[in-house]
């Protein structure tokens, strides 16, 4: 390809946490996500921009690294970019080295490290505004003579802020060094790194670098935050008041998106003349999506939490105070952040894993993530608790509240219980300090946050809209044929193909507690957890005579299982496996289908072994 | 009868979205690869691959969840 005309290739290079990706959104208009921690991004994202004269520039964000020696995989993705090793991506033309400019000693290091390698450059220096707030002093004219490369001030989540470097990349700029050959690996010895540091306070000394001043209220924060015990406290109070919160907040909105649906499914139901058609629109779409789609505002509350918390710098303390607890279990406190991303969705945090440097520590970690209660969990879970657990107060909190926190809690201590187990069959593990750079206290922004839970609604919706619907219109076609023989006594869905094989899986789940109606549940919801719950409303919407079972699902199975069923059923989704994509990304991650199966038939054992105890307790209790 | 088909025609449609939405990434992606090869053979499809099939084998490439799915994939690494 004509290399006047090819999109000019630009790698964002710099180390965690120096706003990267902030500064990626930016330049391409890309909506990434960017969290007030090291270690967000773990692979290469390619975003494009196009000049107002059409010429286009590919954008590449690398995971953030300290040095082009990598420790982690991760990093690895970094050099590997650099040096154009990847198959599919030759070197890049030019390279922006993103350094924060209120920690410039850490950052500069990387930029000669990266000059080195020959690559054209250019110098991002961000956050001056943070900067230039902090007393900080930087000779920017006398930074890029000491460089040879231009040094362009930015504010990458402000706008205009990144005006001077979208100038200074115009792919017009860069026509005669394009397509360079590959930079080779400059072996690096004690000495080099030595030398490289007596550049970094030669450069520092040149350009007039004060340090930041102070944060007296940071200062005193942390002796809280970082404390052993304090710290712990803390984490378990903001967690309990989030659950409290999501429990009690949500409850005005959920009501009014149960009414919606059950006056749409009324509406529909009075406007169709009975029949195929009609029994699919409300019994099938109406009355599975949407019992799914009543759970958003807790998921929206959930995911405002955790991202306000990301935002403000929290979580790395959160993992610092965790790292001791964690090694008693085999893990190190790197773990903490793929663990918490799990929350969320157990594919990323398996992704984020890649930030842990020992194999062993790595392989724990994405053995466990599944354990953590993802978003995916919540319509199960509040639909149970919002049947067989009174609304209630408990002193100044809610009963049901508790509930959930206690479930979390339960996913964590299973984690760390299973962590213990392989850790007995691992051996001792090598030893990796923890060492994670504490980023400043900031305000959660608002537009990240809005950005994020914009996001998290696209995605619970796209799946609505999308798997869940189409499984929910296959399970009604399933549950409504063949038709029940002629002078047949039972419901008719009994007869169909999905009460015949309710009625198989019965016999395989009836010592957990389980009747025909949640077997039938568990199948489609092999594919992502939440399906099931609008399965359920399906398959009870078919054998049942009422007309809004969509928002009446809960009273109904409250009348129809027993508290030990209930209860079977929440412990069975603690621990069962029940999401493919999940596993597939562990197939992906560790390179071999054996981790994955590995995974699978423990956590199937865990959950049926888990459901049947508790089913048996509640009901001898009971 | 009418009524029949019309809902024939939607239990089908929604069996081919679940099975391509369960489509391991690796598989779903060839398969669009496949189909762009086949409609580049079609100068009358050339809108739709520049408008409906690139962007969503761009997509396809990054197969992580949909939250990640603006990331470009990388190959695997070995891990030891």
């Amino acid at each position: 390809m004509d290399a006047t005309v090819s999109p000019l290739r630009v790698a964002l290079v710099g180390v965690p946490n120096c706003g990267k990706t902030a500064l990626f959104n930016r330049l391409t208009g890309s909506r990434q996500k960017v969290a007030n921690y090291p270690g967000v991004t773990v692979e290469r994202r390619e975003g494009e921009r196009v000049s107002a004269g059409g010429r286009v520039t590919r954008v590449l964000d690398l995971p953030g690294t300290y040095s082009l020696n990598p420790t982690t995989l991760d990093e690895a993705i970094t050099r590997d970019v650099l040096l154009g090793r990847l198959a599919d991506a030759p070197a890049p033309d030019l390279v922006v080295c993103v350094v924060d400019a209120v920690h410039l000693p850490i950052g500069l290091r990387l930029a000669l490290e990266v000059k080195r390698l020959g690559l054209p450059m250019v110098l991002a220096l961000n956050r001056m505004d943070v900067a230039k707030r902090r007393g900080v002093k930087i000779d920017a004219a006398r930074l890029a003579h000491e460089l040879g490369v231009a040094v362009l001030p930015t504010i990458a989540v402000k706008r205009g802020g990144a005006d001077a470097l979208i100038e200074a990349i115009e792919p017009s700029r860069w026509a005669a060094t394009r397509r360079l050959p590959s930079p080779a690996w400059p072996e690096t010895t004690a000495e080099d790194a030595e030398q490289l540091q007596a550049d970094v306070r030669g450069i520092l000394a040149a350009v007039g670098y004060t340090a930041p001043a102070e944060n007296d209220l940071g200062k005193r924060v942390d002796v809280v935050l970082l404390h052993p015990l304090g710290g712990l406290v803390v984490l378990l109070v903001i967690m309990f008041v989030m659950f409290q919160a999501v429990f009690s907040w949500a409850e005005a909105p959920m009501d009014w998106i149960k009414a919606g649906m059950a006056a749409l499914g009324d509406w529909v139901g009075a406007h169709m003349a009975a029949g195929p058609l009609s029994s699919l629109l409300v019994n099938g779409v109406i009355a599975g999506a949407g019992s799914v789609l009543v759970f958003l505002p807790q998921i929206i509350l959930l995911f405002f939490f955790i991202l306000a918390l990301e935002d403000s710098g929290y979580l790395p303390r959160a993992a610092y105070v965790l790292d001791r607890w964690m090694g008693f279990v085999g893990l190190s406190g790197r773990a903490f952040i793929p663990l918490l991303s799990s929350h969320a969705c157990a594919i990323p945090g398996i992704m984020s894993t890649r930030t842990i440097p020992n194999w062993r520590d790595r392989l724990t970690t994405i053995m466990i993530a599944p354990l953590m209660t993802c978003s995916a969990r919540i319509p199960v879970y509040t639909l149970l608790i919002s049947a067989f657990i009174p609304n209630r107060a408990v002193g100044w909190s809610n009963l049901r509240g508790l509930v959930m926190f206690g479930l979390y809690v339960g996913g964590i201590v299973s984690a760390l219980l299973v962590a213990f187990v392989i850790k007995q069959f691992a051996g001792k593990r090598q030893y990796s300090p923890l060492m994670l750079e504490l980023p400043d206290f900031q305000w959660p922004h608002g537009g990240n946050l809005a950005l994020g839970l914009w996001e998290r609604v696209k995605i619970f919706m796209n799946r609505v809209g999308g798997i869940i619907l189409s499984l929910m219109i296959v399970l009604w076609f399933l549950s409504n044929y063949p038709a029940p023989p002629p002078g047949a006594t039972g419901p008719a869905i009994q007869y169909s193909f999905a009460g015949q094989l309710g009625a198989l899986l019965e016999h395989v789940f009836r010592p957990i507690g389980f009747n025909w109606q949640i077997s039938i549940a568990l199948v489609p919801g092999l594919a992502a957890r939440e399906v099931a719950v609008g399965a359920l409303g399906t398959v009870y919407a078919m054998s049942a005579a009422g007309d809004d079972v969509a928002a009446q699902l809960s009273p109904v199975i409250a009348s129809g299982w027993s508290l030990a069923t209930a209860c079977s059923l929440i412990a069975w989704y603690v621990f069962a496996p029940q999401c493919l994509s999940t596993l597939a990304v562990v197939k992906r991650e560790t390179n071999s289908w054996r981790y994955p199966l590995i995974m699978a038939g423990y956590l199937f054992a865990l959950a049926y072994l888990a459901a049947f105890i508790t089913y048996r307790v509640v009901e001898a209790w009971a | 009868m009418l009524q029949e088909i019309l809902v024939g025609l939607i239990v089908l449609a929604a069996f081919a979205v679940c099975v391509w939405k369960l489509m391991p990434a690796r598989r779903r992606l060839r398969a669009l690869v496949a189909l762009d090869a086949w409609a580049a053979r079609h100068a009358a499809l050339s809108g739709f691959r520049e408008r409906r099939l690139k962007p969503r084998i761009a997509r396809a490439a990054g197969t992580g969840c949909a939250g990640c799915a603006a990331n470009v994939g990388i190959k695997p690494h070995h891990p030891r």
